[in-house]
């Protein structure tokens, strides 16, 4: 099911609310975390009933792993070694991730290395998978060591499927949600964090529904309609992607966010205006940053642990291999992996820069960055190598600055007139393309973003004034069915 | 032990900074080279120190001195 949906809005969030904390007014707390799950199953089977077994056997799975390895030093007789038990279980996840994400893509290059015809799987890959992986391998990891204390299977099942998250975050840790769904003081309606939640899942609809879904159909057209761009239009069809991928995201994380809070629940800050970043390793804290502590946690640390002896050189390595690691998670294709590969790249001459203590002004270093994160998301968006080389060639100049035949500007083409059709013909823009664009842009450099606008969030007819402005005008346009680009991850 | 005590020492090293004196209050801000890099250069150094052994997913937690003073006597404690 979507957030940005008539059903999700009047139906589902209603009625789930409702009957949640009408069980728990009733004091039956139990049947109401019951009932949660079971909305998230619901939710989750929306429109495809066929991946419910697999999320269940994912949970199933990991909860008995997990649960063997922490009752393991217990046991009287070790019939399998604690180490044996976790390998199979993080083996076990693995292989179910790659067969479902990249066996396709293993097959299609075996056969153009080959030359052989072997028949592709078609595999469709379940929803959330990537997602709902790592949480749980991050789950058993914790269960090894001996961190985890809280092995109730509701409270488990809850923190892997509750729907606000589920489908693409923000990644959650168990440690941080399952205690939540158990606290008593968690289950009485409050009515701070449901205006809160409210305004957030609002701000979070208005920036998926009126602006990213606006940039989509420049980056369709200029992706992967168009055979060749010039320069400005390939810059059109890239800026236009890298703000359609922060709205749409970060929106999806703010509707995530603010219905959580309407349970009480408090989900993790995942975006904090990524595009005002000065350098790449500020905009890894700024842009999904659930993800990024993750890596470093569940990536970066162990591969640390497993040099011994710590050197800065090692250090690079294995920002490099985690970042690489990282591309291949969001994707079978080889964009993914080169997207991974430069931003392991680019964070290894980040860290090389701040250890020479060479100088770099902030307005420069921003220009980089956004530059460097701007052409990376090209690769990130591409359907294949060559969509993503058509667009970076454009933006270098490859097709001329201007298309060939477009007409002189004249006065009165001033903000409209067959001049910037004729200038727009690749991405099928017109004259308002480039305003609305650069509009979005000085927005996002100059604007609060929503998690502060939450969090200085008081009531009052003003702020009432500017959410139903908002919610209106947004509920209003949300009349035709968009994914969320995260889905596909 | 004093296990503050023990750790300015540390610090210095690892962030290359003779200037620094650890308080139970000191944060990755107030210690510039203190990143996420050189956050597991510290926490390794750290488990050299006393022989203890810091799980992955206590990690994220010891952004503050007090935070890995204490978790480093449960520690010390449990031995």
């Amino acid at each position: 099911m979507l957030f940005n949906s008539y059903e999700f809005l009047f139906l589902f969030l209603p009625v789930t609310l409702g009957i949640y904390f009408f069980l728990n007014k009733k004091r039956l707390t139990v049947a109401s975390n019951a009932w949660l799950l079971f909305a998230s199953l619901a939710f989750y089977s929306w429109w495809n009933v066929k991946y419910l077994p697999l999320i269940l056997l994912s949970i199933l799975f990991n909860y008995t792993i997990g649960y063997l390895l922490a009752e393991h030093d217990s046991l009287k007789k070790q019939v399998v070694s604690k180490r044996g038990i976790f390998v199979f279980g993080l083996l076990g996840n693995i292989v179910f991730l790659s067969y479902f994400k990249y066996m396709d893509f293993f097959i299609g290059n075996m056969n153009t290395v080959f030359t052989i015809d072997f028949p592709l799987l078609q595999i469709v890959l379940p929803l959330g998978i990537s997602f709902f992986t790592i949480t749980q391998i991050a789950f058993l990891v914790d269960c090894y060591e001996g961190l985890v204390e809280d092995r109730k299977l509701l409270s488990y099942s809850l923190f892997v499927t509750f729907f606000p998250h589920l489908l693409a975050g923000p990644i959650l840790h168990h440690k941080e949600m399952m205690p939540q769904f158990e606290s008593v003081r968690n289950k009485v309606l409050n009515y701070k964090n449901l205006s809160h939640g409210f305004f957030l899942f609002f701000i979070g609809l208005f920036k998926k529904v009126i602006i990213a879904d606006e940039l989509s159909k420049t980056v369709k057209a200029g992706f992967d309609t168009s055979t060749s761009l010039n320069m400005v239009e390939a810059w059109t069809a890239s800026l236009s992607y890298t703000f359609q991928l922060y709205f749409d995201f970060s929106g999806y994380s703010d509707m995530a966010i603010g219905v959580g809070l309407m349970f009480n629940i408090l989900l993790p800050v995942n975006f904090n205006s990524p595009y005002k970043a000065v350098n790449i390793i500020d905009f890894w804290k700024r842009w999904h940053f659930s993800l990024t502590n993750f890596i470093t946690t569940y990536l970066y640390s162990p591969i640390m642990r497993s040099f011994r002896k710590i050197t800065f050189a090692k250090s690079m390595l294995a920002t490099f291999i985690a970042m690489f690691i990282a591309g291949i998670w969001h994707g079978a294709g080889w964009t993914f992996i080169l997207w991974g590969a430069f931003h392991g790249g680019a964070l290894v001459v980040n860290h090389l820069w701040k250890k020479r203590k060479l100088p770099m002004s902030s307005p420069l270093g921003w220009l980089f960055t956004f530059g460097f994160v701007n052409a990376s998301f090209v690769l990130f968006r591409a359907k294949n190598l060559a969509d993503a080389g058509k667009v970076l060639k454009g933006m270098v100049g490859f097709n001329g600055i201007l298309p060939a035949t477009h007409p002189h500007f004249v006065l009165s083409d001033l903000g409209h007139g067959q001049f910037w059709k004729l200038l727009m013909a690749g991405v099928k823009g017109n004259d308002s393309t480039l305003w609305t664009l650069i509009a979005i842009m000085l927005f996002t450099l100059v604007c609060k973003n929503s998690i502060q606008l939450e969090q200085n969030f008081k009531p009052s007819w003003k702020t009432l004034a500017f959410a139903v402005v908002i919610s209106f005008y947004t509920l209003i346009n949300m009349n035709k069915v968009s994914e969320f680009l995260y889905f596909q991850f | 032990m004093d296990i503050l005590a023990e750790l300015t020492p540390i610090f210095r090293e690892v962030f290359d900074d003779d200037a620094i004196v650890v308080t139970r209050q000191t944060t990755a801000n107030d210690v510039d080279a203190w990143d996420s890099l050189s956050h597991m250069n510290m926490v390794m150094a750290v488990e050299v120190k006393f022989n203890i052994r810091f799980a992955l997913g206590e990690l994220p937690s010891l952004r503050n001195v007090g935070d890995l003073v204490d978790l480093t006597a449960k520690k010390l404690a449990k031995k």
